[in-house]
């Protein structure tokens, strides 16, 4: 949250894409002044949003992506949520039409606790960041660093600014981010 | 909007307005506006009266007064009651009161009927004072924008310069729209639910239904009938189709299914009423046509038909590009009359205007009038945008 708002520009307009209950734009609107709009799918967090002034929309990302012009949002926020899409591609690609600049967040699945866990145990992570049993969990589609970094060359996608976190999600990370990080945020442009 | 909002059946008749919650017993004021009106279209009238209710009190810095806009069929009754013995209360009682989700210790809340209407306000079935018959068709073609003119006149009367908030549903909701759009310096926040910026074809066809029923009725007499006469058949069947357009399969299969009326004629191969929506539906119509005006009901349904924020302001862009009322649209998922896509458009189009705008969205089974629902998601949503403190105001972006 503290790098995003680095990021994000005074007084721009923000998309938070997956915006939960708005405690990101909460702050960003506090920290940065900033006119920003979330979409969700739950009503409950819509109504958190609602309730903390935050506004929000209710509904399906990339048919809201599709209701704006090129360029309406300085910058898209898509935090924590890019695992969960249906069709990953096209909602990046929908947000770098319709935002000049899009900031994605991951968790890392090449983390190397990932794979001896799956090595060893053979079984699917469960831990503090990946917290539910298989068949408590909602469907994911988990993704590794070099699988982001070769998805942005192949669109042709320009990354701007990456910075790669170790396993505590504060300190970074410049050696084999793939292995070492435990989360990555990039900085798109197209 | 149906009649269907009863009083809870456990409670005690004749003490049920001084339950807590409830701003108990009310009565209707009459705001006479006695100059000329100009009408959109340029009729005038010499004057006209709005009936209204208003529950609280409004504070010294007048600035907690909340509009109450009501649909078609709605008055400004719209919470407590007119006396002990009352069938039910007014008709947004469960969402309004001391403590409720528009709480009233805290706003002043004002509800008029509208310009056109036959509850009190000047409508067809006023008596015109040149001729002293009813107006009938010679009453003003009145649009939506004409019951906004009127309802500012109301305001000024009462000394209020913002509302705090207007909140409507259905053709409600287009009014709350419509004023914040009108006078954006009056509005600073507006719940717009099971509304539409523009009705669809479908929503036009039904009410031309309905008014070809009132006029195909030889007791309409072009409008010109007595005030305890004309068209009763033709604005019951308009009032039972209309009805069905209120609600929806999954809610009329649960409340009636197929069940049968507990008559003789219930197994006999006639035509009289069978089924208990049969029997439902003719009590619907019976209890409206007792209190309703059916040249009313051609004048307003006309109106709505004829709201099309995009086409008077050239988009729905340009038509909220002047707003600065910050918006909650809410959609009902089964509502197939002013569907969610209508609602969402709307929000949609303030954010490309640069606007302050939310969207929610209940998934209920209730079909349009879910507005009118007893649902505490729905009251937690309300309270929430009604009751936080900070409003970001003129954000210019």
């Amino acid at each position: 949250m503290r790098i995003i708002g680095e990021w994000v520009e005074p007084h721009s307009r923000v998309l938070d894409l997956g915006c939960g209950r708005g405690e990101l734009l909460d702050y960003l609107t506090q920290a940065k002044e900033i006119s920003g709009v979330g979409v969700d799918m739950d009503f409950a967090r819509i109504a958190a949003c609602v309730r903390r002034g935050v506004t929000a929309y209710q509904g399906d990302m990339t048919a809201f992506l599709r209701a704006f012009p090129e360029r309406h949002f300085d910058r898209v926020i898509c935090s924590r949520t890019v695992h969960e899409l249906n069709r990953p591609a096209e909602v990046i690609l929908e947000a770098l039409r319709a935002g000049r600049a899009l900031t994605v967040g991951f968790v890392n699945h090449g983390y190397w606790k990932n794979r001896f866990h799956a090595v060893f145990s053979g079984r699917k992570p469960l831990n503090a960041v990946y917290t539910t049993v298989w068949h408590e969990s909602r469907p994911a589609n988990p993704l590794t660093i070099a699988d982001f970094e070769d998805f942005c060359r192949i669109k042709e996608i320009r990354v701007t600014r990456r910075v790669h976190l170790h396993g505590d999600w504060k300190t970074p990370c410049h050696l084999a981010p793939n292995l070492l990080a435990g989360y990555a945020l990039y900085d798109l442009a197209k | 909007m149906t009649d269907d909002v009863e009083a809870p059946a456990s409670a005690d008749t004749g003490l049920r307005h001084l339950a807590p919650g409830d701003v108990g017993l009310v009565q209707p004021h009459d705001f006479v506006h006695p100059f000329p009106f100009t009408f959109k279209n340029g009729q005038t009238l010499p004057g006209f009266t709005l009936r209204y209710e208003t529950y609280g009190v409004l504070n010294a810095t007048r600035d907690n007064a909340v509009l109450i806009c009501h649909a078609l069929s709605g008055d400004h009754h719209c919470a407590g009651w007119h006396s002990p013995g009352d069938r039910k209360p007014g008709w947004w009682n469960n969402l309004i009161g001391p403590g409720k989700a528009v709480d009233t210790r805290r706003f002043f809340v004002i509800c008029p009927n509208v310009l056109g209407g036959c509850q009190g306000s000047t409508g067809p079935s006023s008596i015109d004072p040149l001729t002293g018959r009813p107006y009938g068709l010679a009453f003003p073609f009145v649009t939506i924008r004409d019951m906004v003119q009127a309802q500012k006149l109301l305001l000024d009367h009462l000394g209020i310069a913002e509302l705090h908030s207007v909140l409507g549903g259905s053709m409600g909701g287009m009014t709350a729209t419509l004023f914040a759009i009108e006078f954006p310096h009056l509005v600073r926040r507006v719940i717009a639910m099971a509304t539409t910026a523009r009705e669809s074809a479908q929503a036009i066809a039904f009410n031309e239904v309905g008014r070809q029923s009132i006029m195909h009725d030889p007791a309409w007499n072009r409008g010109d009938y007595p005030r305890d006469g004309g068209p009763r058949v033709g604005l019951a069947i308009a009032r039972m189709m209309a009805h069905i357009t209120y609600v929806s399969d999954a809610s009329m299969d649960r409340k009636f299914g197929r069940k049968k009326k507990e008559t003789a004629a219930a197994d006999a191969y006639t035509f009289d009423a069978q089924f208990e929506v049969e029997g439902y539906l003719l009590h619907q119509a019976q209890s409206f046509i007792n209190r309703f005006d059916a040249n009313t009901y051609l004048y307003i349904t006309r109106a709505l038909d004829q709201y099309d924020l995009a086409q008077a302001y050239g988009s729905l862009e340009r038509a909220f590009s002047g707003v600065q009322a910050e918006f909650l649209v809410v959609g009902f998922a089964s509502d197939w009359l002013f569907p969610p896509e209508q609602n969402r458009a709307i929000a949609l189009a303030l954010l490309r205007a640069g606007k302050r705008a939310s969207y929610a969205e209940l998934a209920t089974d209730l079909g349009h009038d879910s507005f009118l629902l007893e649902s505490e998601d729905l009251y937690g949503l309300v309270r929430g945008f009604l009751e936080r403190e900070k409003v970001a105001f003129d954000f210019a972006i």
